[in-house]
């Protein structure tokens, strides 16, 4: 099985690597890049816990090969950190305790950031919608809801 | 002791080569050197799940993401044209699509999650040929055809004839390729309408799926025509001619509209499933879904004409 180089960024950072054309990006992401943030949970696309945004959309990075990564730019949730200080929808999470064992929560994170990039003020169906693709198994979801909600009243870099 | 029971999974997929082409010609081509080995990949939403399970055996995937030129969406001379590398998040926000044709916009907004929508292809959607595929079920009702190239020329398909079971077309993937989708433009006297059953709004599987077509005279107060397709009620995506029947050349009413719905549900074969719920209360469901369908097209045609 011939290695093969791929080339894309994550977090803003470029990245080359030597890689098996049957890999998957979440594992690429997770064991070699250590970018741990993104869990794998179904590996089918039900769970959405591995999602990540590429090219500004929302994406199971469980059913990517990597080889679909090529060119594209990767956003974690490693990245929404900039100069020291979270992002509005981070510290929204935070104050609204819409975290609980956090197995979801840097998915949801996403989900709420990919939707107020292209959407600073969504409706709270447009909210329900951007994360129906992601399961949480303990907050009920009205706490991500409602940090959502919050984080695009006082815009994506907001104060905390 | 060693473990030695089921494995859960690999991390490391099957496929020993992943190809990006960047020509139509290039990935046709491929499909012909590998003689059968190699399996086209657009979005990958179905096919990534699919090769874990083993029911997809391909040693070589092509992925014809890379190829410019089939991602759009387009109305040439009364035709709609959807390229085979348009997302179900870019028909769902197709203002050409929501307007024209309301009942694929309402199918592919309800399709698995917004993560599979922003990858997964209409196209794609077709070709997997489930029978209760939620793009699929809009574009029968909406006399849908698919174009497919290969290196001998290119065929026209209609939805109508493409299926031949439960995952089956007469496609051959080991030389063809979908292009495009085409159905004819509604006309202002004609509007769809989709809707879905399912246990949850997100990322499930519809109990059931109805899409309706109309066509009226409102002068007349007559039904024209109808295309009324309904999933999963049989081994391939399923359209009602008896129901269309009882509709076309009838006087608008909700007797008519009953009659109809009842057609529909005479015609569906729904098995009893323990995801999906008992053969007599799929049946009964798909009657309710064709006549509500049918009077939120009716709505729309109205809409267009008020």
């Amino acid at each position: 099985m011939a290695k093969e180089t791929v080339e894309f960024t994550v977090n803003g950072k470029g990245v080359s690597l030597e890689v098996e054309p049957g890999e998957m990006l979440v594992d690429v992401l997770r064991e070699r890049l250590g970018l741990t943030g993104t869990k794998a949970g179904c590996r089918e696309g039900e769970c959405g816990v591995c999602s990540v945004i590429m090219n500004g959309a929302l994406v199971a990075a469980c059913l990517m090969p990597i080889k679909k990564a090529q060119g594209t730019a990767i956003l974690t949730i490693e990245g929404l950190e900039a100069n020291g200080e979270l992002d509005s929808v981070q510290k929204r999470f935070i104050e609204h305790g819409a975290v609980q064992c956090g197995f979801c929560t840097p998915a949801m994170v996403l989900a709420g950031k990919a939707l107020l990039d292209k959407n600073p003020r969504p409706t709270r169906e447009e909210i329900q919608l951007a994360i129906s693709g992601i399961l949480c198994r303990c907050t009920g979801y009205q706490k991500i809801i409602k940090a959502i909600d919050a984080a695009s009243q006082s815009g994506t870099r907001g104060e905390a | 002791m060693q473990f030695s029971g089921n494995v859960a999974y690999t991390k490391q997929r099957e496929w020993e080569q992943y190809l990006m082409p960047k020509t139509l010609s290039e990935a046709l081509t491929l499909l012909s050197d590998y003689k059968g080995e190699a399996r086209i990949i657009a979005g990958g939403t179905d096919l990534v799940v699919q090769g874990r399970g083993g029911t997809v055996k391909a040693k070589v995937l092509v992925d014809i993401t890379r190829i410019p030129g089939l991602d759009h969406i387009i109305l040439d001379n009364e035709t709609i044209r959807i390229g085979c590398l348009v997302t179900h998040t870019l028909i769902a926000e197709s203002s050409l699509i929501r307007e024209k044709a309301a009942a694929l916009c309402e199918g592919a907004s309800k399709l698995g999650s917004p993560q599979i929508r922003n990858v997964g292809t209409v196209a794609g959607n077709i070709a997997n040929a489930q029978p209760g595929a939620d793009t699929t079920i809009p574009l029968l009702a909406l006399g849908a055809s698919i174009k497919v190239v290969s290196r001998e020329g290119e065929r026209v398909i209609p939805l109508t004839e493409l299926f031949t079971g439960v995952g089956t077309t007469s496609i051959d993937s080991t030389r063809e390729i979908v292009t495009e989708v085409t159905f004819p433009a509604p006309g202002d006297n004609e509007a769809s309408a989709a809707l879905r059953l399912a246990k949850r709004k997100a990322l499930v599987l519809p109990i059931l799926t109805v899409a309706v077509a109309v066509r009226a005279d409102l002068k007349k107060g007559i039904f024209t025509s109808a295309r009324i397709a309904v999933g999963p009620v049989a081994a391939t995506p399923l359209r009602c001619e008896a129901a269309e029947g009882v509709l076309s050349g009838s006087p608008i009413s909700d007797e008519v509209i009953k009659r109809a719905a009842a057609a529909a549900a005479g015609a569906s074969n729904p098995r009893t499933s323990l995801i999906r719920g008992t053969r007599e209360y799929r049946q009964a469901m798909v009657a309710v879904l064709v006549e509500r369908a049918v009077k939120s097209a009716l709505t729309r045609v109205e809409g267009k004409n008020g």
